[in-house]
């Protein structure tokens, strides 16, 4: 054999050496088998955003318009997915760590092509109804992982995109009836007005209208149940920390179960409160303490179908959403990723998409963009009902912790659910 | 040795040394090649084995419902009342073709299951991924017993298996009555309740009303009607209050003045179809019912509409995904989510909620003027926009739970015979699913004071089981006298009739609903009676008895067992192998 050959074979023999070795090595190593050796810049990146529900038609019709402007970052074309869901769900599912988080100093590359896929649906952002649910989040995977998966400061920190508050909606045949027998709306008037006895004949009304109906949504299905709850216990005690013992007192659990005494639907209660005053109209509730975007969505659809609007009412203890853009910062999604959706989290904050949120009831979190900012704002359309463009002078409940929440929702469970 | 061949040698020897150092390189080169194939081989043969075991996995399970991971064909269950239109428009979503982003065709099909049978299948591993009860109160009843078979770890929030619904189309539940029983009731001048129509009932014996039976929304509405009735209240019913005797006592007595249950409005529509106005005088159902009458009879049989003045129940036949994926269920698919999504978008369209209007729902987009000319509430004093104005108070989902459970102990009790075609005809696997029809029948009866006999005839009757409670020992009887059935001989059909209703006389309970359920493949022509003997016994018969006839494969008499029903007061039906348990089911309800 010549040297030209045995050179040839050699060669040969070497690559396939290499070959073998790399795929041993590989398979020692778990590395993927197809995992590319360059860094890939994908052509679209997907953001997927978990919204509450009271933000969620103005996020989702933004996310189309965001859509089809073809942003890009970092040379990859941005897509919004929209995932809608109360916040209080949401919290449930970080919570369990359905969304499949990876345990702590474990990194996507460390773990198999299956188990890879499974992280391509995890949600890069969050809009929760409220700050304190992220924190709830943040505490729970800080007992789990040791660190923060929702940051307070620095490029990723939560921003509210929009704010709203929880009022009185009261159909205004009602209220006026209400307000002659026993006065100003308040959780205690309405207390009171939940145990008549007679119901509206006793206080005055038509004996049609039958009980006294208050609309709560659901705690178990919508966060703003559970801070209706914390708002009655606020004016029940004349302040705004309530605490576990609080809420577990005998006398108050008595109080508030003669006020839940006048849901009407304990059974098939809904997450939509104020779509249900439209919908199902004073057969379901004659009034309760509601979203103010909620209710001045459904103003017109409650004037169209039954002809008796809404008056909207100030509480003296109000409920604040905020509904905070919350990027995950974990290594579940990618930086790219994380990047595309503070692209989107500062589209939401333009003042175009701001104003934009005046159509659905919300008040702007730009400060540059004044609630009467758009020709549509609900806030012009419903001044004789009663919405006001400065909230009166109220005192802000403050933000209950995991320990009130959870004492509440069993409590409902226990004593209404069951 | 010469120089020349020691040369020779030593080069021929040389050479030879060469050629075994090359044999021995080409070898090792070779081996080394080998050696690289082999583990080559080995790596790559291990994946192509685990994509193996991977498939073998998959066709292990394939006994569990199973789709593909990028499917956006959307499964969606659906209430009987709600099918017909819902079905117009899945056909037009799907004819629209919609793509997902990696270009999957969205597709919904639908399948119709009674909203009580929706919440068992969806707490297993239900055939459909999203679900459209007549009632939100469905979805929270699946909820509940979720989060009580997964409790959260350590009190925290309860997982849910319904996701958020969407609604589309509504409507309130009432009271359908013909105008003059409306009218000899107070309308319009005063409002009706549900105590005037439950006092009408016990008092006039020939009021017939009907409600369907508790695994629908309308049904159950009526029920809970009776106990708060029963009970003295409009809100604040318990489990205790339920199970008082006085309550129970006078649940009992309104049951007992119900002519039959069934399944559901749409069957009644169509009996008052047949039979005309006689029939019933009133009966429990959507308001969307009495619009959809009223149009097609114009205004000489007209339905009126009566909103119970102590409060009734809504129809919001939510649209709610389920969150499928436990262990060892195949999860909501991505493509999926994006199939509902679209598919309740399009149930929102302005033409989707013009076609609800249409059909006399009242739309959920509420910019929709019930009022406005061309609206089918326009221009008519059937039904009232603006009503109800107060509801019944629905309790929790356990109080609801024990309602149905009481329910089937205050109801008319029943005493139906089974009458059973076991000719030769009958054999192979026709005679397999009529076993597994008939059991399923036994099991759905669930009133301890129901009684079921079986009459199986082929050449002459040929095993009599009489009436018989069924309690545990009594509904093991049962089931083992159906599984004993085999098929051979003759059809003496109208003999079996006949022996079925003698003892029915016999027995006379007039408290009771009494019906035959008669099943055949084939022509009478072994019976010793005929049609006029049984014509005279059901006309002469003091206690009323209803007669379901139907009609298995092909082959059946279809003229003589509509006949049969027509005396009987009853109904007629087809079915062949697919459908003869779900029919059987059926009819268990009206029981």
């Amino acid at each position: 054999m010549n040297r030209t050959r045995l050179i040839f074979i050699s060669i040969i023999a070497v690559a396939v050496l290499i070959v073998a070795g790399s795929l041993i090595w590989r398979s020692a190593t778990g590395t993927p088998v197809d995992a590319g050796l360059t860094v890939e810049r994908p052509e679209t990146v997907t953001v997927r955003v978990i919204v509450a529900l009271p933000v969620e038609p103005w996020v989702r019709d933004a996310a189309e318009r965001f859509n089809a402007a073809n942003k890009q970052v970092e040379g990859s074309q941005v897509q919004v997915e929209i995932i809608a869901m109360d916040g209080l769900t949401a919290l449930g599912r970080w919570d369990r760590n359905d969304f499949g988080a990876l345990p702590a100093d474990t990194t996507p590359d460390q773990i198999s092509e299956a188990q890879q896929a499974e992280l391509a649906d995890f949600p890069t952002a969050w809009i929760p109804d409220s700050r304190y649910l992220v924190e709830l989040a943040n505490a729970s995977y800080k007992e789990r992982l040791g660190r923060d998966v929702f940051l307070t400061d620095g490029q990723y920190r939560a921003r509210p995109i929009a704010i709203s508050l929880f009022t009185w909606g009261i159909y205004a045949s009602r209220a006026d009836v209400l307000q002659e027998a026993l006065g100003e709306i308040s959780w205690e008037t309405i207390h009171q007005a939940a145990t008549t006895a007679g119901g509206w004949p006793a206080l005055g009304g038509d004996s049609a209208w039958g009980f006294f109906k208050l609309a709560v949504p659901d705690p178990s299905k919508n966060v703003g149940g559970l801070a209706a709850m914390i708002a009655a216990a606020g004016e029940y005690y004349g302040r705004t920390d309530i605490s576990v013992e609080d809420v577990t007192d005998p006398e108050f659990q008595q109080w508030l179960g003669e006020l839940m005494g006048a849901v009407t639907n304990i059974s098939g209660g809904s997450a939509y409160t104020a779509e249900d005053f439209a919908l199902f109209g004073y057969s379901v509730g004659d009034g309760g303490q509601l979203l103010e975007s909620d209710l001045l969505q459904n103003m017109q659809g409650v004037l169209t179908r039954w002809e008796d609007p809404l008056v909207i009412r100030y509480p003296e203890f109000v409920t604040w959403f905020d509904f905070p853009f919350t990027v995950w910062v974990g290594p579940e999604t990618s930086a790219l990723e994380k990047n595309a959706a503070l692209e989107f989290q500062r589209y939401l904050l333009s003042e175009d998409e701001q104003a934009a949120a005046l159509a659905s009831g919300l008040r702007p979190a730009n400060p540059d963009v004044a609630v009467t900012a758009s020709d549509d704002s609900l806030f012009v359309k419903w001044a004789d009902q009663g919405v006001q463009q400065v909230v009166p002078r109220t005192t802000a409940m403050r933000s209950p912790n995991r320990d009130v929440l959870l004492a509440l929702l069993r409590w409902y469970e226990l004593n209404v659910t069951k | 040795m010469s120089r020349s061949s020691q040369n020779r040698r030593n080069k021929k020897g040389g050479t030879k040394a060469s050629k075994r150092r090359s044999w021995l390189i080409i070898g090792l080169v070779f081996g080394l090649i080998f050696t690289g194939c082999a583990v080559t081989s080995v790596l790559v043969g291990r994946q192509v084995l685990d994509a193996i075991f991977q498939r073998e996995a998959i066709t292990e399970n394939a006994a569990a419902l199973t789709w593909a991971a990028d499917s956006a064909d959307l499964t969606v269950a659906v209430s009987p009342v709600m099918a017909p239109i819902l079905a117009q428009r899945v056909d037009a979503f799907n004819s629209l073709s919609q793509r997902t982003t990696d270009g999957q065709t969205m597709q919904v099909v639908l399948t119709e299951l009674a909203p009580e049978k929706m919440v068992e299948t969806s707490l297993g591993q239900p055939p459909f991924q999203a679900l459209v009860p007549d009632s939100s109160l469905w979805l929270n009843q699946i909820d509940q017993r979720w989060a009580a078979d997964h409790p959260a770890d350590s009190g925290g929030i309860a997982p849910r298996r319904v996701g958020d619904p969407t609604r589309f189309a509504i409507s309130p539940i009432v009271l359908a009555a013909w105008e003059d029983t409306a009218r000899s009731l107070g309308w319009p001048d005063a409002p009706v309740g549900w105590a005037e129509i439950q006092r009408k009932a016990i008092s006039d014996p020939n009021f017939k009303w009907n409600h369907p039976n508790t695994q629908h929304a309308t049904g159950l509405l009526a029920t809970l009607a009776e106990f708060y009735a029963g009970a003295g209240l409009t809100r604040g019913l318990t489990a205790e209050i339920a199970n008082q005797q006085s309550v129970l006592d006078y649940v009992r007595d309104v049951e007992a003045t119900v002519r039959f249950y069934g399944e559901g409005e749409d069957v009644i529509v169509q009996r008052l179809d047949e039979e005309g106005r006689d029939f019933l005088d009133a009966f429990v159902a959507q308001e969307q019912t009495v619009i959809r009458w009223n149009e097609s009879h114009g205004s000489r049989d007209r339905l009126i509409a009566l909103y119970p003045k102590e409060g009734t129940l809504w129809t919001d036949h939510p649209l709610a995904l389920l969150e499928l994926g436990e262990p060892g269920e195949t999860a909501v698919t991505d493509n999926q989510r994006r199939t509902f999504a679209a598919f309740g978008e399009f149930l929102l369209s302005s033409e989707s909620q013009g076609a609800f209007l249409a059909a006399g729902y009242r739309p959920a987009d509420v910019g929709i003027d019930l009022s406005a000319s061309g609206s089918p509430f326009a221009g008519t004093d059937a039904v009232d926009p603006s009503q109800p104005k107060t509801t019944l108070q629905i309790p929790s989902a356990q109080v609801v739970e024990v309602v149905q459970n009481v329910w089937y102990y205050t109801k008319r009790p029943t005493n139906v015979y089974l009458v059973v075609d076991t000719s030769g005809s009958m054999a192979g696997e026709k005679m397999d699913r009529t076993r597994t029809a008939l059991q399923s029948f036994v099991s759905q009866i669930q009133g301890d004071r129901d009684k079921v006999g079986i009459v199986e005839f082929g050449s002459g009757v040929k095993r009599f089981e009489p009436l018989r409670t069924l309690n545990d020992g009594g509904r093991n009887q049962m089931l083992d006298v159906i599984a004993g059935m085999e098929a051979d001989g003759y059809t003496a059909l109208l003999d079996a009739v006949w022996q079925a209703q003698d003892d029915l006389q016999t027995v006379a309970d007039g408290e009771a609903i009494n019906a035959i359920v008669v099943m055949t493949d084939g022509q009478e022509n072994d019976s010793y009676r005929d049609m006029a003997d049984l014509r005279r016994s059901f006309e002469d018969s003091r206690t009323p008895v209803v007669v379901f006839t139907i009609a298995f494969g092909n082959d059946a008499d279809d003229d003589l067992l509509e006949e049969l029903a027509r005396i009987g007061g009853g109904q007629f039906r087809r079915a062949d192998e697919t459908d003869i348990e779900e029919l059987y089911r059926i009819l268990s309800t009206y029981f």
